[in-house]
């Protein structure tokens, strides 16, 4: 079964463990195996959290304080490419 | 029993403590905020949080934990969950036991009516805001509710 991830999670997460990105030909069972360790290691540093969704099921999502930083981090980029680009 | 992956992962001290500090930080933002609606904001963050525990069936164990970090010895008396997160990331000098109480009957209310898709908020300004949905937990759920059962029993 699946771990529920919102998209900017499953970004963070992406970018931040690229390493060990489980690679598509892994099977699944093993593809979210990995992807359990690094949920467990982001919650201890407070990236993630765990919510109830509107099915009633246990999903992961970005905390506020990730979200900000996300978006910070966008903005910024935003304005290289926006300065770049001049 | 622990059927997907997402229930393997364990809940640890550290993983706690982060999520306690997270709800202080929405108090504290409620605190700053004039918006009159901020409160529901944190207490959505508390029925969230305890609504997942109580998926897995670990609140209480959880709720202890955390007023055993928050006071960092064994502590022996430990209320219901809602009050005890309640009690552990807000200003002891602004919330007493009186509303921490009134906060947790309207949360432990919430908890057993509210649907799945509506947000906190909405569903507790629909009933009437958070001092009537404590009313109607007192009522529905509530020892008043226990009372009222036995006299029907009685009668």
């Amino acid at each position: 079964m699946k771990i529920r991830l919102d998209t900017y999670l499953k970004a963070h997460l992406e970018e931040s463990h690229s390493g060990a990105r489980p690679r598509r030909n892994r099977d699944s069972q093993d593809r979210e195996a990995v992807l359990a360790d690094m949920l467990a290691e982001a919650e201890a540093a407070g990236d993630p959290m765990r919510y109830p969704n509107a099915k009633g099921r246990i999903g992961w999502r970005a905390t506020p304080q990730l979200r900000e930083y996300l978006k910070d981090l966008k903005a910024d980029a935003d304005a290289d490419a926006e300065e770049e680009a001049m | 029993m622990l059927r997907y992956w997402s229930d393997r992962i364990a809940f640890t001290d550290q993983a706690l403590k982060v999520n306690v500090e997270r709800l202080e930080r929405e108090w504290g933002k409620y605190q700053r905020s004039r918006d009159r609606n901020g409160i529901y904001r944190y207490l959505a963050a508390v029925f969230e949080l305890i609504t997942w525990w109580q998926h897995y069936n670990i609140a209480e164990m959880y709720a202890r934990r955390a007023i055993c970090l928050k006071e960092g010895r064994p502590v022996d008396h430990v209320p219901e969950p809602f009050a005890a997160i309640i009690q552990c990331t807000a200003d002891p000098n602004k919330v007493d036991y009186r509303m921490r109480s009134k906060w947790s009957r309207a949360l432990r209310y919430a908890f057993e009516f509210k649907r799945r898709k509506e947000t906190l908020g909405a569903f507790m300004r629909r009933r009437g805001g958070i001092n009537r949905c404590a009313t109607k937990f007192a009522r529905r759920l509530g020892r008043a509710s226990s009372k009222a059962a036995n006299s029907d029993l009685v009668k």
